[in-house]
């Protein structure tokens, strides 16, 4: 097993793991951690030419200069700090019930949020379990029982952060899955994907050697919405900083348009074009109209390589509306003076110019995003994508699935894979019932649901066109949820409404597993105390960070904190009482399937078992002939009769006969892109009539500071003055981003604590008085722990997801809303607050790392 | 000669790796006779702030990293009642935890502010080491130039980075204690703005924009880009005329005081003739 570890002269032992966030048997981030007297002394990057002197990185030549990987691992802040989350003051320390909650008597749904807990042994809480299961299998059949598991979070194998629970439920007899949707890149999945195929993404694929292209024959990156120094971190560690950095050094200009000025933006722009949130779809249609007008576009390849263009054009001249999507029209939508926006339409037609993009951003998780998305295409197909310099590539996920196809950068021989030992879910493990994650409030308060498409991530886009229902005719509403990632409040969709669906008496039993007592953990019943990846041996690959690709075992650091066990351990226990524990294992301990990963994981036919424990790591060589590949879709740019796209015509369309046929009275997602600003679904336009009581948009992007709803707690983070923001009463409140004028109109000054509203709520925030940020908009991240004041009406702790949209991206279109909607802000009065709500505002607190355990204890005291 | 770190800000994403690799390494940790542990929180051995410079839609951020300089002529040094600080053979300037008796005379005398800390649970005064207790253990660097992702901070031997240091400064220079900590790219003074022809609806590209200053005449000139803008970084501060010429159009003259931060003088309509 993976026991050895490496022990040095001082008696310390240095072993290595994967500290990247994505969770899903694909890592990054690997550090070097040293340990002494069964404590972490230090983590740190791991120097990857520790054990193997010859490494031959690859190099990106162009322009006279050099670009390669670094001999260690670009580890992001919370990846270095992670003691902080190991031994935060809020984690679970034992196995605990809700106070009011009797499973044999009165069950108090409507208290979900407010009562706190108490302390049982491990013993009761599976006694409680299995109970419960079979009871609600009985009762309901198993389909009662809603898993919810995917998601991201600490990165394990064996030991899987997420779904270790669902291999128990369906040999139990089923389950009903919480789909992981595409959250991040709904626009390009419900959107592009009916333009250029490109599955299953709908980003541009495959990307294969484009970021060698781009530095050759590149002169501008487009970094629309996108923020390179914030959303790759959790996932590939931050070789995309030194890459920005890199463009800016051989003189490829960067120009971002966002609302904000992006952490990207703020040290690599060249131009920024603060644009108001959601207003994107306007700005490109504008600058189509410039180039169709002044005839500045590609007009061969759009005859060869496009299909539907006229449907297009009469759109964008006029033809269709009477309104011809001019400069000056796109001006006041956008924001944007219509000389810059001619001005970017004339600089785009005469340079090449790359899209470079990230997962979430402004642009792309808002109300009807799949217009934008689209329109991003159908601009760089009048530009000629495919054509050497002209691409979209992303800078996060270089090697998402593990296929070399998402690979920009020079790629491995091959990519170590760890899927076919995954003990927790996988993306092909779908039940027969299943509810999209943003529709879980409608399923629970609002039954039967009809909507399209498996809206699983990796699904192709005919899944698009059939429709599902829930409840199946032959099956059951949920009656207990089983959680292992309860992390909806802070990150999901009008989360107020959540509260109100898991107080429904439908909801007899709400079961979480999790490290720390964070978010939908107060909604739950029982909470179960696991492991993070420190106190456990497991087996980890590095196959995002785009420097190189490796595999390890990954060795206990220390022994697990409180009572705490794995996932996976806990449903062993469950399972074991279940009879079912050698069909739930395979037969196999946890150290027999750290085994079968190295069997599994390709790098056994290069290293010995006995080598690979005793150097820590295997690093996959170069594939030497990697120059050899066609940049990204330069084949179907070549030949697009021989290299079709996943379209019905092989072609980009500018025009979609499938959403035609499909979807014939749908507005919201017509045929050919529009601007939508309003529309049966979404009234969260600037221009609607709900902006008079809620003039101002949020723009919400990813996290700098977090993984979604990870590393909240980390005293080191939040030391930083862009992380927190300390109130007048000693709170450390999320901060919101205001412009001084629109900071100045409300008489809000820098540092006050502000409320954030809407229809669908409330939540605090501390103002972050700044010039990055554009008037007419608000920023704030999502991911800030929910602490509430009133369950699903007011928050203390930030969580903007409480309050945005309710629907999905359009009718037809199941993806996550989280950004360009309505509020309003105004100052508040602390001191009456804390008058008028004691309870919420005397819980035990840390002064730092914030949210403590104590604060859910029954009987604990409160400080005030 | 000795030990220097340089630390380039044009190279800093602000990832705050520096701040928290020290925070790793010396919260919890006992280094003594190098240093006691570092409180959990509050102190910044090498602290990153974040400075936004100029106005919508012409901002930057610089990020500045405030640290012990490890003087060669160190106050603290001459400042302590105790003896306890002491400057080592390689250049590194450390407080002896064991010899601190918490007069605090250290921080008073420092001329660079927010680099010494007080312990008040340990009563000593506490500051950044350069990790010394990893570089006698044979180490390159300490734990924030291992950490840093970019390649902004460097460590080594002075001698063999003379190349960087010629390009470096150091902070308050004036008063001479000769510190080990060398900066590139300390943000200077910018002016920036767009140019646009009202009556065509267009940014104006290739006007000519000359900057002057009005205290020692110097001037700076520019053409606008293919956005109609100018921002010409690198200034002096103080009070600048800046003059807009393009043929065609009205000559045009404005005023940009830049004594205390960056300008950004927005869109300019420049006139036809």
């Amino acid at each position: 097993m993976a026991k050895k570890v490496r022990q040095e002269k001082d008696g310390g032992k240095t072993i290595i793991k994967g500290l990247g966030f994505c969770s899903i048997a694909a890592d990054s981030n690997t550090v070097q951690i040293e340990i002494k007297d069964g404590k972490i002394v230090r983590i740190r990057p791991l120097h990857y030419d520790w054990k193997y002197k010859n490494l031959k990185p690859w190099k990106i030549e162009a322009r006279g200069k050099t670009f390669q990987p670094q001999m260690k691992s670009l580890i992001p802040p919370y990846s270095l700090g992670y003691k902080n989350r190991v031994f935060s003051p809020n984690r679970v320390p034992y196995p605990m019930k809700r106070v009011d909650w009797d499973p044999q008597g009165e069950r108090n749904p409507q208290n979900r949020g407010t009562s706190k807990y108490v302390r049982i042994s491990w013993e009761e809480a599976l006694d409680i379990i299995v109970s419960e299961i079979k009871r609600i299998k009985q009762q309901y059949g198993m389909e009662a029982i809603l898993s919810q598991s995917d998601g991201h979070g600490e990165t394990m194998t064996i030991n899987a952060a997420h779904g270790c629970h669902r291999k128990l439920l369906r040999l139990l007899g089923g389950y009903t899955l919480q789909t992981r949707n595409t959250d991040s890149w709904e626009g390009w999945y419900w959107g592009a994907k009916h333009v250029w195929g490109c599955e299953n993404l709908g980003q541009m694929t495959p990307v294969t050697n484009v970021i060698s292209d781009v530095s050759k024959n590149t002169d501008a990156i487009f970094f629309w919405g996108c923020d390179p120094e914030t959303t790759p971190w959790g996932f590939d560690g931050q070789l995309a900083s030194r890459l920005c950095y890199w463009f800016t050094e051989i003189g490829i200009k960067s120009i971002y348009v966002s609302p904000d000025l992006n952490y990207g933006a703020a040290v690599h722009s060249d131009k920024w074009i603060p644009i108001l949130p959601n207003t994107d779809a306007a700005l490109y249609l504008a600058i189509a109209y410039v180039w169709m007008t002044e005839g500045s576009y590609d007009k061969e390849y759009v005859k060869t390589h496009t299909k539907g263009f006229e449907k297009f054009q009469d759109y964008v001249l006029g033809k269709e509306d009477g309104v011809p999507k001019t400069p000056k029209w796109a001006a006041p939508i956008t924001g944007i003076p219509s000389y810059t926006i001619k001005a970017l339409a004339i600089y785009w037609s005469k340079h090449r110019v790359s899209f470079a993009i990230g997962n979430g951003g402004p642009g792309i998780r808002g109300p009807y995003a799949t217009e934008p998305a689209r329109l991003q295409i159908l601009l760089l197909a009048m530009q000629g994508v495919g054509k050497p310099g002209v691409h979209q590539f992303k800078m996060i996920e270089w090697g998402l699935y593990n296929k070399k196809t998402n690979i920009p950068l020079p790629h491995p021989k091959y990519v170590p894979d760890l899927s076919d030992v995954q003990r927790g879910w996988r993306y092909t493990d779908t039940p027969r019932q299943f509810i999209p994650k943003n529709k879980i409030h409608d399923a629970i308060l609002r039954p039967p649901l009809k909507w399209y498409g498996t809206t699983l991530s990796r699904d192709s886009t005919d899944q698009q066109f059939i429709p599902y229902q829930y409840p199946l005719p032959d099956s059951t509403e949920i009656h207990m949820i089983w959680t292992d990632s309860p992390s909806w409040m802070s990150c999901w969709t009008d989360t107020n409404d959540f509260v109100r669906a898991l107080r429904s008496p439908k909801i007899e039993f709400v079961l979480a597993q999790h490290p720390w007592f964070e978010n939908d953990c107060l909604l739950a019943d029982i909470v179960l105390p696991s492991i993070t990846k420190m106190e456990c041996d497991d087996i980890g690959v590095e196959t995002m960070s785009g420097q190189f690709y490796m595999a390890y075992p990954e060795p206990k650091a220390i022994e697990p904190r409180g009572e705490a066990k794995s996932n996976y351990q806990i449903v062993c226990d469950i399972a074991a009482r279940f009879n079912l524990l050698e069909e739930y294992t395979d037969g196999k301990s946890p150290e027999e399937w750290i085994r079968a990963g190295y069997e599994a994981s390709g790098v056994a036919k290069y290293i010995s078992w006995e080598e690979f424990n005793k150097k820590g790591y295997y690093i996959v060589p170069n594939d030497e002939h990697w120059q050899e590949q066609k940049a990204g879709l330069a084949a179907f740019y070549e030949d697009p009769g021989n290299n079709p796209l996943e379209t019905p015509s092989g072609k980009i369309e500018f025009y979609s006969e499938r959403l035609a046929v499909n979807f014939p009275a749908d507005n919201e997602r017509p045929p050919v892109p529009h601007w939508i600003p309003s529309g049966a679904t979404h009234q969260e336009s600037l221009h609607s009539d709900r902006a008079k009581e809620y003039p101002l948009l949020v723009e919400s992007n990813h996290p700098r500071w977090r993984v979604h709803s990870q590393h909240d707690d980390m005293t080191w983070t939040r030391e930083i003055h862009t992380c927190k923001v300390r109130g007048q009463d000693g709170y450390l409140y999320e901060p919101v981003w205001l412009n001084p004028i629109v900071a100045g109109a409300r008489h809000i000054k820098d540092g006050d604590v502000v409320k954030i509203y809407n229809e669908r709520g409330a939540l605090l925030a501390g103002a972050w008085v700044t010039e990055r940020i554009r008037p007419g908009v608000v920023y704030i991240e999502h991911g800030s722990r929910w602490d509430p004041i009133i369950p699903g009406e007011l928050d203390r702790g930030g969580a903007i997801n409480t309050i945005t949209p309710h629907n999905t991206t359009s009718k037809n279109a199941s993806g996550m809303v989280c950004s360009g909607f309505l509020v309003e802000v105004a100052g508040v009065d602390l001191e009456a607050l804390k008058k008028k709500y004691p309870e919420a505002f005397n819980r035990p607190y840390d002064n730092i790392a914030g949210l403590v355990v104590e604060r859910v204890l029954h009987g604990e005291k409160s400080r005030g | 000669m000795g030990k220097v770190l340089i630390i380039d800000i044009t190279k800093c994403n602000g990832c705050h790796n520096c701040q928290i690799a020290c925070k790793d390494e010396h919260c919890g940790n006992d280094w003594s006779p190098i240093a006691k542990p570092q409180p959990l929180s509050g102190q910044f051995w090498i602290g990153v702030v974040d400075v936004v410079r100029g106005t919508v839609p012409k901002v930057k951020v610089a990020y500045n990293h405030i640290i012990c300089q490890h003087c060669d002529d160190a106050p603290c040094i001459k400042a302590c009642p105790n003896k306890a600080i002491y400057k080592r053979p390689d250049g590194i300037v450390i407080i002896d935890p064991l010899k601190c008796k918490g007069a605090g005379d250290c921080i008073k005398e420092c001329p660079y502010e927010g680099v010494i800390f007080f312990n008040k649970e340990l009563n000593i005064s506490q500051k950044c080491t350069f990790c010394a207790h990893l570089i006698d253990k044979g180490w390159q660097e300490p734990r924030c130039v291992d950490a840093c992702p970019t390649g902004a901070l460097t460590f080594g031997e002075e001698a063999e980075l003379r190349d960087l240091i010629s390009k470096a400064e150091v902070l308050k220079p004036e008063i001479g204690v000769k510190p080990r900590v060398y900066y590139i790219g300390i943000p200077k003074m910018f002016i920036g703005g767009t140019i646009y022809d009202p009556e065509l609806d267009e940014v104006v590209i290739g006007a000519e924009v000359n900057l002057q200053n009005e205290d020692d005449g110097i001037s700076i000139s520019c053409k606008t880009d293919d956005f109609g803008d100018f921002w010409v970084d690198g200034l002096s501060p103080g009070k600048y005329l800046v003059t807009i010429k393009n043929s065609g159009y009205i000559y045009k003259e404005l005023k940009a005081d830049i004594t205390e931060k960056d300008i950004n003088l927005g869109d300019i309509a420049l006139g036809k003739k």
